[in-house]
């Protein structure tokens, strides 16, 4: 069971939250990104790729992993935030994914000024099947 | 048929600067995309990992890798970010090949970013690793 967030300890759970990856989001990130690569858009040049298929932009599984991070961290996650993540699988528009993390270590940081309380965490985001299509680390100062 | 520059670019090849200033509507684009129920409210800030994107984008532009028959696949993704960006705001991405090795045929990549606001402090870093595959980039 999650602690509350002011008693936030190795072993937390971050909140994750599952999000269906329609094309139509893949479209809305390809124009926030500008990113408008047919593999991303055009079945038709999709199926001649090593995917055969459409598949949504890395950086948008990447982006549902720093939602989870801004929800659960909203005043730190943007202002001294870090991230290190492999991109392990694409998802396919039509699949439902699922992010999560958990806190695996808490460290006392001397900035020069004051002492700082970082927290790393295992971060991700996970297909139906269960396989990670990113995971890494991330690592965010406690308020 | 001029090669793609990730088929010639040497380590410690510049990039940019660009201009990855995130107007309104592309903010909106993104909450769009990513967002739900559970989103937190901005305001009138960015998440930096859309700065970021749109700093990627440049670079698979400049760099080609959908040109020629190649196919690039985004392998690794580093992000620190300083302070929250506001949307509209001035930020430019100034990117550098920092590794550029081929294996078997495919090139791996890493190029980092640094990106600066308008009085050009650094406000994030990040680095990105591909792997491009096709006949040109051998």
């Amino acid at each position: 069971m999650n602690q509350g967030k002011s008693e936030r300890a190795v072993g937390y759970a971050l909140i994750g939250f599952e999000r269906l990856v329609t094309q139509d989001r893949v479209n809305a990130y390809a124009d926030a990104s500008g990113d408008h690569n047919p593999i991303h858009l055009d079945e038709a040049y999709a199926a001649a790729t090593q995917f055969g298929t459409r598949i949504a932009h890395g950086m948008l599984s990447l982006a549902l992993v720093t939602e989870m991070l801004a929800i659960e961290f909203p005043n730190t996650w943007h202002s001294g935030g870090k991230l290190k993540v492999r991109f392990t699988a694409p998802i396919i528009p039509g699949e439902s994914v699922t992010t999560y993390g958990e806190i695996t270590a808490i460290d006392e940081i001397h900035d020069g000024k004051r002492i700082l309380r970082v927290a790393t965490c295992i971060v991700g985001c996970k297909k139906p099947d269960g396989t990670d299509a990113v995971s890494g680390r991330a690592t965010v100062p406690l308020e | 048929m001029a090669s793609p520059l990730i088929s010639t670019a040497v380590v410690g090849h510049e990039f940019g600067p660009y201009d990855v200033t995130i107007p309104v509507e592309r903010a909106r684009a993104y909450a769009a995309a990513i967002g739900g129920d559970e989103s937190p409210d901005y305001g009138n800030h960015l998440a930096p990992v859309m700065v970021v994107a749109a700093a990627l984008t440049e670079l698979i532009n400049e760099l080609g890798l959908f040109s020629g028959g190649l196919q690039a696949v985004h392998a690794g993704q580093e992000v620190s970010w300083e302070r929250r960006i506001e949307i509209g705001e001035k930020v430019d991405a100034s990117g550098r090949l920092v590794s550029n090795s081929v294996r078997r045929g495919n090139h791996f990549a890493t190029i980092a970013v640094s990106y600066t606001d308008a009085g050009r402090t650094e406000v994030g870093t990040s680095s990105t690793t591909i792997i491009v595959t096709g006949e040109q980039s051998q």
